[in-house]
């Protein structure tokens, strides 16, 4: 039983984690209408320059935080206005090969910039253990799932009342029309990928800060690119869940069934889901009349 | 070869009276560079009036459209040649945005609600360059003109009929406060009856709420039942215009638009007669 629950505690913050950076590649799908493929190294990038943040300037929490989020949303739109605004308006597939080629460009640019060995973000805290019970948790792991479900709730608020995150649907649905109203859909796509930067970053840091930072970090984006699609992805909410649910499941089938299918379990689990539900768990259908 | 294009004008109603809202000067659209879509085509929406663009599928009515309402650059079209002026002013270089914010909005061709936004979110999205209040106020007259809408306001726009989706494309597009209302082929693909209730709308807008409508339709009969003037285009040009009344009356268009003949059918000679017009005005 407290294995179980160990493995719970520690798959939800995994999951948080990986739910984090899903719901940074839904929020860019749902506005722009393209999977961002670099969603993996942006989060590597600004956990880096939180690192850099913390180890010249300063190891306050605050600072730190604050300084990774300004350097997200700097990245977000740089990546934006120079990559991806060309790009407007040309087909969906050459627009992906684009972000998959950004992710290669970031993904080696950590080894020019920083260097390849694995470092440790100190803030002064995270690597503690809470006690409950028996059962030991550490508390970026505890912060970092609550940081999730604060997220969810806001996103879910800003997507559902805001004039600005209905306009960011209205553009994903049909940039074109949504031109006609005098929605500017270059606003509204750089405000995304700042969003979605911002989301992911927020993810690099806290795992940066319970575990390590290294160049292999970007594999974060590989297990949270299932999640989103777990979730659905267009669902911003969903793919946060569907985070959660990789995070659970690979936790309970590596300390079960050992680590070989820790790596798989998640994407079993995918397959299966997909074949019930192909639009994501919760995902919407496509309308249409006729 | 062909040199400058005359268009017939009848009636004795000239088109340079009338203080105008919009004017397309002398334009030529390109698309790509290199298929010429409009050629030098001049057209004036005079205040408060309902004018027709008349013509077949191809013949450049929605392009005009996307000219005016400054969407021509997502499908790589251009405006080469003249102007189109709004209260005296060049336009067609200002962006959507500014384009909306003057006062200058379209229904587009096929309606392009937001399929899985609510009908109050669809409208709020026509008021996105308003204010709350000005927001609130317009869909209050919104909902006025189509109590429809609010009876159903919190359901998924993409799940209503096509006529209530037409209504609310239109409902749209005056929560922008629009000073000009431009509807592409608003009757398209609706039932009759729908269509009588979108067209008596359109006939409010301009009486009860004085807006100046520039209506493109290929359902000619229809179009000139309730416009003051029409233009017809062919193939990127200006091949008649006139008062509404004229045009309907005009022997060729009734053969053409409207389906009807002097005769009472079609016959072959007419079709001469007119294949020999064309050759004489290109």
């Amino acid at each position: 039983m407290q294995y179980l629950t160990q493995l719970l505690i520690s798959g939800l913050a995994i999951g948080a984690i990986y739910g984090l950076i899903a719901m940074g590649f839904a929020v860019i799908y749902k506005s722009t209408g393209l999977v961002n493929f670099a969603q993996g190294e942006m989060t590597m990038i600004v956990a880096y320059i939180a690192w850099t943040i913390s180890t010249t300037i300063s190891g306050n929490l605050f600072i730190v935080a604050a300084g990774a989020i300004i350097s997200a949303i700097v990245l977000g739109l740089v990546i934006e206005r120079v990559v991806m605004r060309p790009m407007l308006g040309e087909p969906v597939f050459a627009t992906v090969m684009v972000t998959i080629g950004l992710a290669v460009i970031l993904r080696s640019s950590i080894n020019f910039i920083w260097d390849a060995y694995p470092h440790g973000l100190d803030v002064g805290f995270g690597r503690d253990i809470v006690r409950v019970g028996n059962i030991g948790v550490r508390t970026g792991q505890i912060a970092v799932i609550a940081t999730l479900l604060v997220l969810l709730a806001a996103i879910w608020a800003f997507f559902r009342y805001s004039k600005f995150g209905v306009a960011m649907r209205a553009v994903a649905a049909d940039d074109r029309t949504a031109l006609l109203m005098g929605i500017s859909a270059p606003r509204v796509h750089a405000a995304a990928w700042a969003a979605s930067s911002v989301i992911a970053g927020i993810a690099g840091v806290f795992f940066a800060i319970t575990y390590d930072l290294s160049p292999a970090m970007f594999q974060l984006g590989l297990k949270a690119f299932p999640a989103t699609i777990l979730g659905g992805l267009d669902a911003v909410l969903g793919s946060g869940i569907g985070g959660l649910l990789i995070g659970i499941t690979e936790n309970l089938a590596g300390g079960y069934f050992g680590s070989g299918m820790k790596e798989v379990a998640g994407f079993l689990m995918i397959i299966v889901v997909l074949m019930v539900r192909p639009f994501g768990l919760f995902g919407e259908r496509d309308i249409e009349r006729v | 070869m062909a040199m400058t294009t005359q268009a017939e004008t009848v009636g004795s109603h000239t088109r340079a009276e009338d203080a105008r809202l919009l004017e397309f000067r002398n334009i030529r659209i390109v698309y790509d560079n290199a298929i010429e879509a409009i050629r030098d085509v001049s057209i004036a929406v005079p205040e408060g009036s309902i004018v027709a663009l008349l013509g077949s599928n191809g013949a450049g009515k929605s392009t005009l459209l996307k000219a005016m309402s400054g969407i021509l650059h997502t499908e790589e079209g251009e405006v080469e040649n003249g102007s189109i002026r709004f209260r005296d002013q060049e336009v067609h270089r200002l962006a959507p945005d500014e384009l909306v914010r003057r006062g200058i909005v379209q229904v587009p061709e096929g309606r392009r609600v937001f399929p899985a936004l609510t009908i109050d979110e669809n409208l709020q999205m026509g008021g996105y360059t308003r204010t709350k209040a000005e927001a609130r106020e317009r869909r209050d007259k919104v909902f006025a003109l189509f109590p429809r809408l609010f009876e159903r306001r919190d359901q998924i726009a993409g799940y209503m009929s096509g006529g209530e989706q037409q209504m609310l494309a239109i409902g749209r597009a005056l929560m922008t406060d629009p000073v000009l209302l431009a509807l592409d082929e608003p009757s398209l693909g609706l039932a009759p009856l729908i269509i009588d209730r979108i067209y008596e709308v359109i006939v409010r807008l301009r009486d009860e709420m004085k807006m100046t409508v520039l209506l493109v339709e290929q359902n000619a009969q229809r179009a000139l039942d309730i416009a003051d003037y029409g233009y017809i285009l062919e193939t990127g040009r200006v091949v008649l215009d006139g008062t509404a009344r004229k045009l309907a009356a005009n022997e060729d268009v009734r053969e053409f638009y409207l389906g009807v003949s002097s005769s009472g059918r079609k016959s072959l000679r007419d079709v001469k007669h007119y294949k020999r017009r064309k050759r004489w005005l290109s």
